[in-house]
């Protein structure tokens, strides 16, 4: 037989749906953020790592001019080597839908031909693998911009200008993207495409290998020194054997080129996770307080007929209880379902293949401590306020009204003139419950700072992408298959209507030589004319490049993670191609941190004397007359400077827009202030929550007051009004102090991205943008908020509401 | 007829000393304009099995004495001595538990919880207290329920039954843990001259049965019904007939 205590708990439980359905919603908005918040961390933390491992990604990647066959099977054998497959890698042109060219990276490999399961195979999402003679599969991230098919036939354009069609016969993801490094990564990556190295030829390409990939023995995948010592074996085997090395990375089996940005989601996650905590204690404490207000009465009666404190503290206890077990009910599957669709998500833009979308025991397990343990903790205080009442004052009314304050606030509104009484009434209800409204302005106000600083980390992200641009000043950056003489190339794109200046670059790959004498890491060397105006460097230390340096060299602030002890007047000693050659470093640069590989910028002459390249260049970089073209107008111009140049026949690699590179980046990154978005809508709905459990409290708690005022004369419209306004009035309160508060959060959050991405801290470039969007949620959020009680009061009787209990 | 049986692990206060010493009793409570005297040493002692009216004045003191003593309020000086326990000795939780075993409190606006059906309004005070537990308390609470004449609403809501009936259901969980002393505060205030009626009956006959009881009213003539009278005016308790 149940005792007559705990019919109570559960009448008090079915008895005033409304307010336990606020409670449980408190409760699970909690437990729902939490649970969604560990599944996609486990997943995306495991999955990332293990799913990379699964597709046999390359341990080291060496990049080379030309290898063949009979040399790769030599490599096999060299020691530690336990797979070594040869990628010829070149850059074409794809013919989208719109008739424009657009840069596409084609590998070419014996895929399906290797007797073993291929490194970094792609996970075919449509149609087949591996592509044979004359087909094409295409990586599935940039396919919108070929605007291609699975079925359909795309145009190549080689750099002879000659158009080849290519069914497409798979859709691919392709994990390693950006794993080379030396493109700036995956979110710079254009279209990708694979081929079979029979192709090759079809193609206009040698028939052989310029990048070799290798897997070192199973048990030094996951160790960096054993990999770096089977690649110096490598690197002196290309040597001895007269082949250029002109870069090399390694990687460790889990480590996925990505993973900065898992782990700035990740930090990110965790931070909000216990935001969501305090918030959701926050949440439960307000409306325990208020249900212990509500109590007073039956709590004296409780004390009079025998209960103890210790018993009716027991009672709410296992109440709550109830309240954390439903919660939790409704929060485990709904949390699994919401963590699977932003994985589903985040893998898509951040280019990993979740394994399973799985149940996670350590979330359940998570969500199911907290549900024990936060809800008590947070009830725990207004239960043993709400108990230590004497029957006296239980009885007599008089504590209902105990916290309600008549401060300075109260007196302040008491002076206002020109409000009509309703709207005072509003204002001053606003502030009668003072330790309420403190905590439903802290869970609105910490919700609605950090929807707010999303939009300025977004915004900083954009302006520091921006600002990486001013290293890309031109238009129309082009190159061409092979060098030309700069005079002439430079002569005939000033022909091209609309162009205003050209200028040729080098650029190299290279090789730190450490002071052991063995190669380091690859730096991407670029070299600019001395007196360029295509470059606004961020300087970090030292100064940019003189017109008269001779092998000065500035670098990128990725060279201090590598490099710690180098600094400004050191000399870098780099191999380029065969040769080895000293430079002085005069400067260090802020690039792109940990999104792109080493960077080093050195003047045109002193590169093309090391490469033998004087007077002769791959890459121009052209500025148009207009210096307001957008990126239409930028394609245009690079249209025009293909197409004159093709009518010269010019050999052309690549065509591309400055403004495509920013563009590109932006796109890459939005899924990090999407992921910050969608967790700063997770804290404005327990915001909201927070604001609608107060008015409906605040209601409830009022219902008789409302009745003396209707008997009095108050019609149905006041007092939605007196309703209405108070709510609007919280919401316009929170939403000023979370414009203060978003200031630092923004700083916080933008400097742990940053950190994790760029690799420096965060210059925070606020926006009004978030301000007034979360300004015109929190007024929707506040008016329905209050519509449904302020409906709800309208409608009782005026018998029905003074008789309320 | 009220009967309410004897509980195994209860026993009666000697019925040869008083019941309810007050001795040098001071009430005063704070007010923003200084402390309020309620009581002005209240001297007073109730036997075993008297019917003890007490009458006065609104704000004249007399629910403040039923507070001091069923223990709901604390004495500012003097003693409270109930059924043999000094109240003014006692922590809350102590207070709640004796006054659980030892007083049946009856209040004019009846305080019956409204979520529980009648039974378990009755039950609820056994549960708390621990003398009667499972079959036994639900037995016992439904003998209360037919002894006010209201067996056949056990399952129903404080909110269904009237306002009569509602006092009857009080006075039944009043007597749910067998007390020696009933306190009653203006029981039939609320009620109509023909429900008072029956109310006052039923405390008659509990009187009959040897409790002791003290009700607080304004109805002289339930007043001049009660074995004994005490008049309060201005806290102090002015008349003391028999």
């Amino acid at each position: 037989m149940i005792r007559p205590r705990w019919h109570k708990i559960f009448s008090d439980l079915l008895s005033h749906k409304g307010r336990s359905l606020l409670i449980i919603a408190s409760i699970a908005t909690g437990l729902f953020a939490i649970g969604m918040i560990t599944t996609s961390y486990v997943i995306l933390a495991e999955d990332i790592r293990s799913g990379y491992r699964a597709v046999n990604p390359p341990n080291i990647q060496l990049f080379t001019t030309f290898f063949d066959r009979d040399y790769l099977n030599r490599i096999r054998k060299i020691d530690g080597v336990r797979q070594a497959e040869g990628v010829w890698n070149t850059n074409l042109q794809i013919r989208n839908t719109a008739g424009e060219w657009e840069p596409i990276t084609v590998k070419a490999s014996d895929y399906g031909r290797m007797g073993a399961k291929e490194m970094g195979q792609p996970h075919v999402l449509e149609g087949i693998w591996p592509p044979d003679e004359k087909q094409i599969a295409l990586d599935i991230n940039r396919l919108s911009d070929a605007g291609a098919k699975l079925g359909d036939t795309v145009e190549i354009k080689l750099p002879s200008g000659v158009i080849r069609r290519m069914p497409v016969v798979g859709i691919v993801r392709d994990q390693t993207i950006g794993s080379s490094r030396t493109e700036g990564g995956f979110f710079l990556a254009g279209i990708q495409g694979y081929t079979n190295i029979d192709t090759l030829r079809w193609l206009g390409q040698p028939e052989g290998y310029n990048t070799l990939y290798v897997r070192v023995e199973t048990e030094d995948q996951e160790n960096k020194p054993a990999i770096r010592a089977v690649a110096d074996r490598l690197i002196d085997d290309f040597d001895k054997n007269g082949y250029p090395v002109n870069g090399f990375i390694t990687h460790l089996s889990s480590e996925h080129p990505n993973l900065p940005y898992v782990d700035a989601m990740a930090a990110v996650i965790y931070l909000l996770g216990f935001l969501v905590v305090f918030l959701s204690g926050f949440l439960i404490t307000n409306t325990f307080s208020a249900l212990l207000n509500q109590q007073v009465e039956q709590i004296g009666v409780m004390k009079t007929v025998g209960g103890s404190r210790g018993q009716i503290v027991a009672m709410y206890m296992v109440l709550i209880l109830v309240f954390s077990l439903i919660a939790l009910a409704v929060a485990i599957p709904l949390s699994n379902k919401a963590a699977y669709m932003l994985l589903e998500y985040i893998s898509v833009h951040i280019n990993f293949q979740v394994i399973e979308l799985r149940f996670v025991p350590a979330s359940s397990i998570l969500q199911t401590i907290v549900a024990l343990l936060v809800p008590q903790l947070a009830g725990i205080i207004p239960i043993l306020q709400g108990t230590r009442i004497s029957v006296r004052e239980a009885l007599s009314g008089a504590a209902s009204n105990q916290n309600e304050t008549t401060g300075f606030m109260y007196r302040l509104l008491a002076k206002f003139r020109g409000f009509s009484r309703p709207i005072l009434i509003s204002l001053r209800n606003t502030f009668r419950r003072r330790g309420r409204l403190a905590l439903t302005l802290i869970t609105l106000m910490l919700g609605g700072a950090t929807f707010i600083a999303t939009f300025n980390v977004r915004n900083s992200i954009s302006s520091y992408i921006d600002r990486l641009g001013r290293y890309f000043l031109a238009d129309v950056n082009l190159t061409l298959d092979r060098p030309y003489r700069l005079e002439r190339v430079a002569a005939d794109v000033m022909q091209v209507q609309g162009v205003a200046m050209v200028e040729g670059w080098n650029g190299a790959f290279a090789s730190v030589v450490t002071e052991d004498g063995k190669a380091g890491e690859t730096v991407q060397v670029v070299a600019p004319p001395k007196d360029s105006k295509l470059i606004e460097p961020i300087l970090l230390r030292g100064r940019w490049l003189m017109p008269d340096d001779r092998n000065a060299i500035t670098l990128s602030e990725l060279f201090l993670e590598s490099y710690p002890e180098i600094d400004v007047g050191d000399t870098l000693r780099l191999k380029i191609g065969m040769d080895e050659s000293d430079w002085e470093i005069v400067g260090l640069f802020q690039f792109a941190g940990r999104s792109s590989g080493l960077f080093a910028y050195v003047n045109y002459d002193d590169l093309a004397r090391e490469t033998g390249m004087q007077g002769k260049s791959t890459s121009f970089r052209i500025v148009a007359s207009d210096t307001t073209l957008d990126l239409a107008g930028q394609k245009e111009l690079a249209s025009r400077v293909e197409a004159h140049l093709s009518s010269l026949n010019y050999k052309i690699k690549d065509v591309g827009t400055g403004l495509s590179l920013g563009d590109k980046t932006s796109q890459g990154l939005s899924v990090l202030t999407t992921f910050l978005l969608i967790m700063s809508l997770l804290m404005a709905s327990v915001g909201s929550i927070g604001l609608a459990g107060t008015m409906s409290l605040n209601v409830m708690e009022r219902t008789h007051e409302i009745g003396v005022m209707r008997a009095i004369g108050g019609s149905n419209r006041a007092i939605i009004t007196i309703v209405l306004v108070e709510g609007i009035a919280i919401g316009l309160i929170s939403w000023l102090l979370a414009s203060l508060v978003a200031l630092p959060i923004s700083k916080q959050l933008a400097d742990i991205m940053f950190q994790i991405i760029f690799d420096r801290s965060a210059d925070v470039v606020f926006t009004l943008s978030g301000n007034f969007i979360w300004l015109g949620i929190v007024l929707v959020l506040s008016t329905l908020a209050g519509s449904a009680p302020a409906f709800n009061a309208s409608r009782l009787t005026i018998r029905e509401v003074l008789a309320y209990e | 007829m009220i009967h309410a049986s004897q509980p195994t692990t209860h026993s009666r206060t000697d019925e040869r000393s008083a019941l309810i010493r007050l001795s040098h009793v001071v009430k005063d409570y704070p007010t923003p304009s200084g402390p309020f005297r309620a009581l002005e040493d209240v001297n007073l002692e109730i036997w075993p099995g008297e019917f003890v009216a007490v009458i006065g004045k609104s704000g004249a003191g007399k629910t403040t004495l039923v507070n001091m003593i069923t223990g709901v309020d604390h004495v500012t000086s003097g003693e409270a001595i109930v059924a043999g326990a000094s109240l003014h000795r006692m922590n809350e939780t102590r207070l709640s538990q004796w006054r659980g075993r030892n007083i049946g409190v009856i209040y004019q606006s009846f305080h019956l919880l409204p979520g529980l059906s009648l039974l378990d309004n009755i039950m609820l005070p056994m549960d708390f207290c621990g003398l009667y537990r499972g079959r036994q308390s639900r037995d016992r609470a439904m003998a209360l329920l037919r002894q006010v004449g209201l067996e056949d609403h056990a399952r129903k809501r404080p909110s269904q039954i009237s306002g009569g009936q509602q006092q009857r259901i009080a006075i039944a969980r009043a007597l749910a843990n067998d007390p020696n002393i009933i306190m009653a505060d203006e029981p039939t205030g609320r009620l109509d001259s023909v429900t008072a009626e029956a109310i006052f009956q039923i405390f008659a006959e509990l009187a009959g049965q040897g409790r002791t009881i003290v009700m607080v009213t304004h109805d002289q003539a339930l007043a001049r019904r009660v074995s004994r009278t005490l008049r309060i005016v201005d806290g102090r308790v002015g008349s003391d007939a028999a």
